[in-house]
């Protein structure tokens, strides 16, 4: 697999003319996003103004807010969308296909809900699953798929009947086969409860506070503190996090630099990164040229694509060739 | 209802629920062992096996494996307690390590399909002990702290319940096995 850097050269040299071409387009979208911005404002606030000369009631003007709210998402929306396009068919394809030509990619599809669902790493209920740039294939002859995920739990609803959401993960999931037979269900969670309470009252904390799987306490000093492991089964939990696994989660969430989650559930290995934005979007307000866009963009893609290599994925047991 | 009576009451419950805690952490010992103990026969089953395909080639390293051969019998008796199924586990583990470092000096062996599948089988079985020995461990380790700490220690006492030894986990083991080289190989 290509390194980092090899990226960032392809990146700068093969996809350069793209690059200006997008960078030329930014700025137009940039400059009328102002114009158009800005004589919404001017329409909104006369309207305001004319509200207020007629002594119109509070709701008008909380209405009249919702719907300057609304215009200017959609004028956003409308300006970005020919932006996005071009971005993610000669940006985020080649680059993914830079990374290993096996790879499909389809910047409308998402991780399946399902899968979402079946690892059961987050509280609440998935109520709405949205997402996109789904990148699916074989690497070294082992299955990966990953997307961009944002999923919401139903809190309620509104007088006039629209649902309130609440989002309870945004970020990159992916999930992959695993390379042992296993049976039971295991989850690697951050740990929260050691880090405040520590060590004692922290396990008797977790140990209360999770009901569907057991406590595993891991015999890696360095895991346990960053790490909580649930599982149905003492031994598999083991036999899955051997101490090389360990340290090799504890890489990936190093650089990762946001809270991993990780279930072991149907022979997959599903990889939840809380990043808390939507990922691989064109960036409008800075251009695309500058390094610090451009490496967010290879380091997530690198990290999950990388994640078979990084934890071994691809060197199955004998039972499993 | 009278002070004493309440004392009482809530002592009780927590006598009731401290005893079943201990019970709860020797029972959790108890069924991991029997684990162990399923995983080792699987080894000890491959063992005749093994034997029979290297012996052929393994002129200097007749010692080891006659001494395997004999553990195996030793290992098949029983009447053996834990820790002499523990003790049993360190020499077997040891020697069946050694033997498939000599694997390695023979082209003929490296080759022959039996021991490369008896191999890999033997390594999976490997890896399986390797977790159950730590999910062992830890079961005895909380095991044995109930045991020393207050105020579960004067109940564990009163149950006559002794420390259990922990498996002794070989460094080479720590690094896990590594199954690249396997293939390698």
């Amino acid at each position: 697999m290509k390194t980092v850097s090899e990226l960032t050269d392809f990146y700068y040299k093969k996809l350069y003319p793209i690059l200006q071409d997008l960078e030329k387009d930014r700025k137009v979208i940039n400059s009328k996003l102002i114009t158009r911005c800005g004589i919404t404002t001017f329409i909104a606030i006369i309207l305001a103004v004319i509200f207020q000369k007629n002594h119109f009631q509070t709701d008008s003007f909380i209405f009249l807010g919702v719907i300057y709210i609304i215009a200017i998402a959609i004028i956003y929306k409308m300006l970005i969308m020919d932006y996005t396009k071009k971005f993610k068919d000669h940006i985020m394809r080649p680059l993914i296909y830079a990374i290993d030509k096996n790879l499909s990619y389809n910047p409308n599809s998402h991780v399946s809900s399902s899968h979402f669902r079946e690892a059961q790493l987050f509280q609440g209920k998935a109520d709405r699953v949205l997402g996109n740039d789904l990148v699916k294939g074989k690497i070294n002859d082992v299955s990966i798929e990953f997307s961009d995920l944002t999923v919401q739990q139903i809190t309620g609803e509104n007088d006039n009947g629209d649902k309130n959401y609440k989002t309870i993960f945004q970020g990159l999931y992916i999930v992959s086969e695993f390379n042992k037979n296993f049976h039971g269900r295991t989850k690697v969670l951050p740990d929260t409860a050691q880090k405040i309470f520590g060590d004692y009252l922290g396990h008797i904390l977790q140990d209360t506070t999770y009901t569907a799987e057991k406590l595993v306490k891991m015999d890696s000093i360095a895991f346990e503190k960053e790490f909580v492991v649930y599982s149905n089964d003492q031994i598999e939990a083991r036999y899955i996090l051997t101490p090389t696994m360990m340290e090799k989660i504890l890489e990936l969430k190093k650089r990762a630099k946001h809270p991993v989650s990780i279930a072991f559930i149907n022979k997959n290995i599903h990889i939840a990164i809380e990043y808390n934005k939507d990922l691989f979007e064109p960036s409008v307000f800075h251009s695309l040229l500058e390094y610090k866009i451009a490496m967010e963009y290879i380091q997530t893609l690198h990290l999950a694509i990388g994640v078979i290599e990084e934890l071994q994925l691809n060197q199955k047991l004998w039972s499993k060739l | 209802m009278s002070t004493p009576l309440i004392i009482l009451i809530v002592f009780i419950i927590l006598l009731v629920l401290m005893y079943n805690s201990l019970v709860a952490k020797k029972n959790q010992v108890d069924n991991i062992f029997a684990s162990i103990d399923t995983q080792l026969k699987k080894r000890y089953d491959l063992i005749p096996n093994l034997v029979a395909s290297v012996s052929k080639y393994m002129e200097y390293e007749k010692e080891t494996l006659e001494k395997v051969t004999k553990l195996r019998t030793q290992a098949n008796k029983t009447n053996l307690s834990e820790d002499e199924k523990i003790a049993l586990d360190a020499q077997v583990t040891s020697a069946l390590g050694s033997i498939m470092i000599a694997v390695e000096n023979y082209p003929e062996l490296k080759a022959n399909e039996n021991v490369v599948h008896l191999q890999h089988t033997l390594s999976e079985v490997e890896a399986q002990i390797a977790a159950a020995r730590r999910a062992y461990n830890q079961a005895v380790t909380d095991y044995n702290n109930a045991l020393e700490q207050i105020p579960t220690n004067f109940i564990a006492n009163a149950m006559g319940y002794t420390h259990k030894q922990v498996f002794e986990i070989p460094q080479e083991e720590r690094k896990n096995v590594d199954v690249k080289k396997l293939f390698e190989s």
